[in-house]
């Protein structure tokens, strides 16, 4: 039950989301880009929501499911204390 | 972007924002593309009948029927953002009472730059008929070719292509075809 639960939540550590978080914005804003210069120069619409349509997928797989590259830094948490007796 | 669904909310964010701006800019584009075709317009033959409408039998009235021959290239005013063109023949008056009237007589929506090559020798497609119920005492009319090219996002812009270089009288009003 907690694996179905871990598998749709597809955690990742803190450094994996930054990785994610620049991979979007980068991939993003660089294919909009890409896809004005190429559809203008080939005076086709189609070659532009094509190529921006082609990067958000490739972007969705990327970026979605949680690969075991953003989970390379787990976070170290400090071990536990035992409970001190108090008198 | 702890979760799937934290991605996915980030993803969708940037993209959507990311289109508008796209289909922005692809709007702005339109602006550089300043084409002015020009063709040729003349009107082969006019006539004036008497008839009526089927929707009041009792009233007749005259009705004009323009015989005309346009050619125009407009393959220039087709770009990226262009989705069809509207081209319109209208016949431009003022009438008896020295009010200005502007009749379209004949349209066409061209959707292929291919197929924005004008030769058209025709008659009008709807009723030429005036508010007075007669064309007597109307002064002559010039008649224009306009277009109206329809981009997929943007604004609407609208030009003239072709014009009669001198105003047509209409006909005295016969009783036979």
């Amino acid at each position: 039950m907690s694996g179905m639960q871990d598998l749709l939540e597809g955690r990742i550590d803190f450094h994996g989301q930054k990785t994610a978080d620049d991979a979007v914005r980068w991939a993003l804003l660089g294919s909009t880009a890409l896809s004005f210069v190429l559809g203008f120069a080939m005076q086709s619409l189609k070659v532009t929501f094509g190529t921006l349509g082609l990067a958000v997928v490739g972007l969705c797989l990327v970026v979605l499911p949680p690969w075991p590259m953003f989970n390379q830094h787990p976070v170290q948490w400090a071990p536990t204390q035992e409970d001190k007796k108090t008198q | 972007m702890h979760s799937i669904y934290a991605r996915i909310n980030g993803l969708t964010a940037l993209l959507s924002t990311c289109v508008m701006v796209l289909l922005g800019t692809i709007a702005l584009s339109s602006l550089i593309y300043t084409a002015d075709p020009k063709g040729e317009l003349s009107i082969n033959s006019i006539r004036v009948h008497p008839g009526k409408e089927r929707r009041y039998p009792r009233r007749t009235r005259e009705f004009a029927f323009v015989n005309f021959n346009v050619t125009a290239d407009l393959t220039p005013l087709f770009n990226w953002n262009t989705k069809q063109l509207f081209l319109y023949l209208e016949a431009e008056y003022e009438n008896v009472k020295g009010v200005k009237n502007d009749v379209v007589i004949w349209d066409r929506i061209v959707r292929r730059k291919e197929d924005a090559v004008i030769n058209v020798q025709g008659k009008n497609k709807y009723k030429f008929k005036d508010l007075a119920k007669s064309f007597k005492d109307v002064p002559p009319a010039h008649y224009s070719l306009k277009y109206n090219v329809m981009p997929y996002v943007g604004v609407l812009t609208y030009g003239e292509a072709a014009r009669t270089t001198e105003a047509i009288e209409f006909p005295e009003a016969q009783d036979t075809m």
